[in-house]
């Protein structure tokens, strides 16, 4: 069985073929790794910066993007030490940092007469902290990849009509079909609308989990970030 | 694919629901959940009865074979363990009704209840530890007390848990001196703020700093409480001489009573006589 058809094989397992950071800090990073870091935190730290400093769209694309920028280059992902705090943790603690070094860079410029950042304080007041937008967005951003991988392996092993009826069901906005209407609709029985679904929800379950693999250490930090987004 | 908050919240929820397909169970409602895992209502197809069933990850699936060891009226027994077809594991045992422990107290039962509940307790951890497993997180949310009155102490010897702040020891490693801690927490947790100074000396011996202060195991604890149930000197705490005394009346207040009707009849017959 080749890897494309082995995926989500008999068991619905879905393969790991995501490295940890650390081994693949040990092999000096690849861009993949990087990708796949940036690919899951570029958002929530885009929203961090948002709702930290009041940025509008442009202004905070343009400092998520120096963030990283700064992050490469002072070799911030490789200098992670998972015995202090999980990736995700160290990340957030690193895009405070910067935001306040901004800041006060910011406030320097604004007394030479340059209009930088909106001081934190005069923010439209919002209910939820930045901490708890920029966790929120990465889960987001964390379902929202695995959901594009799940389309695509769908697509890929011929399993359109199970993503078709996830679709209609678990990502259903509003009120949710009924199974024997989804039965009804694609001609199937009942019993195996519960197993498409069933199927889908595991195999996504699984493509999570992969995708955490690929930004945490180890098993320690991969089963701390599970029980984040499972419980 | 942009993801609203609505079926966020719906995924996490649905993707994280055991796929029961492969066994023998129907899921039907969640009835708890904590750091380690997710326990549900279910119901066993093949016997027809409802069960609860405690999903792991893989990492502790050792809390099953914990648990199957321990044979005992006040530990929930284990009829089945498995893995789901995403490695996760399962554990299905008797689904007890009932209430938590610090729901029961809201009920405000007798002192008496209180202290037989708290003997149960210290009895499945005699038995734990006397087959070398320790709770480790003893605290009242982990004490069910059944409807018929029968207690059962859940969640035994999970290695990732470290205790709850206010029932766990201050000890570096926890072992079974911890659990005494645990127990005399939870001896103080159950008592009335009117209960006897005594059994509040027993609970302060069992929550000693030190843990070679404490009792040196359950038996003694529970020895030390069956002390106070018959009127016995506690060794935990060195009584004035005004309390011994009123212990001394309150144990033998017939023969007291006898005692001083007797003398009542000979001092009446002494008078009597004179007359």
């Amino acid at each position: 069985m080749d890897k494309d058809t082995a995926i989500g094989g008999p068991h619905g397992r879905f393969p790991s073929t995501q490295v940890s950071l650390l081994e693949a800090a040990a092999a000096g990073l690849p861009g993949e790794t990087l990708d796949r870091v940036i690919a899951l935190y570029w958002k929530p730290v885009y929203k961090y910066i948002r709702s930290r400093f009041g940025k509008d769209n442009e202004d905070a694309k343009d400092l998520t993007q120096s963030f990283f920028a700064a992050a490469l280059q002072r070799d911030l992902f490789a200098r992670f030490d998972p015995v202090k705090a999980s990736f995700r943790t160290y990340l957030r603690m690193a895009l405070e940092r910067f935001a306040a070094s901004q800041h006060a860079a910011a406030k320097r410029q604004k007394r030479g007469g340059d209009v930088g950042f909106e001081p934190v304080e005069e923010q439209a007041a919002t209910a939820e902290s930045p901490e708890r937008i920029f966790e929120r967005e990465w889960q987001r951003q964390l379902f929202s990849l695995a959901l594009d991988d799940l389309r695509a392996h769908c697509e890929g092993c011929g399993k359109r009509l199970q993503f078709q009826i996830f679709e209609a069901y678990d990502l259903a906005e509003g009120e949710r079909p009924s199974y024997a209407a989804l039965a009804a609709r694609h001609g199937i029985a009942e019993t195996a609308v519960t197993n498409h679904l069933a199927w889908a929800r595991r195999t996504l379950r699984a493509i999570v989990t992969e995708r955490l693999r690929g930004v945490t250490s180890g098993d320690r930090e991969l089963r701390n970030e599970m029980r984040f987004v499972w419980m | 694919m942009d993801v609203s908050d609505s079926v966020l919240r719906h995924l996490r929820h649905v993707a994280a629901l055991p796929d029961l397909t492969s066994t023998r169970y129907e899921l039907e409602s969640e009835i708890g959940r904590g750091g380690m895992g997710v326990v549900y209502a279910a119901r066993d197809r093949q016997l027809g009865r409802r069960v609860a069933l405690k999903i792991l990850d893989s990492a502790m699936a050792g809390e099953a074979r914990i648990m199957a060891q321990l044979e005992h009226p006040a530990i929930v027994p284990i009829y089945e363990a498995g893995a789901l077809p995403d490695d996760r594991v399962f554990y299905a045992m008797k689904l007890v009704t009932g209430a938590r422990l610090d729901h029961f107290l809201g009920g405000s039962p007798s002192l008496a209840e209180r202290l037989r509940v708290i003997r149960r307790v210290g009895e499945a951890l005699a038995f734990a530890h006397t087959r070398g497993v320790i709770h480790r997180d003893l605290k009242p949310q982990n004490v069910m007390v059944g409807e018929f009155g029968e207690v059962y102490v859940m969640d035994w010897g999970v290695d990732a848990v470290a205790g709850t702040p206010a029932f766990r020891a201050p000890d570096a490693r926890l072992d079974r001196r911890s659990d005494i801690y645990a127990l005399g927490a939870l001896l103080r947790f159950m008592l009335p703020a009117s209960a006897p100074l005594a059994l509040s000396a027993i609970a302060g011996k069992a929550m000693q700093a030190d843990p070679c202060a404490r009792y040196p195991d359950a038996p003694a604890l529970l020895a030390d409480i069956e002390r106070f149930a018959v009127g016995l000197a506690v060794e935990a705490w060195s009584e004035p001489w005004w309390h011994r005394l009123r212990r001394f009346g309150a144990r033998n207040a017939l023969l007291l009573w006898l005692l001083a009707a007797y003398a009542g009849v000979r001092f009446l017959l002494f008078f009597l006589r004179y007359l």
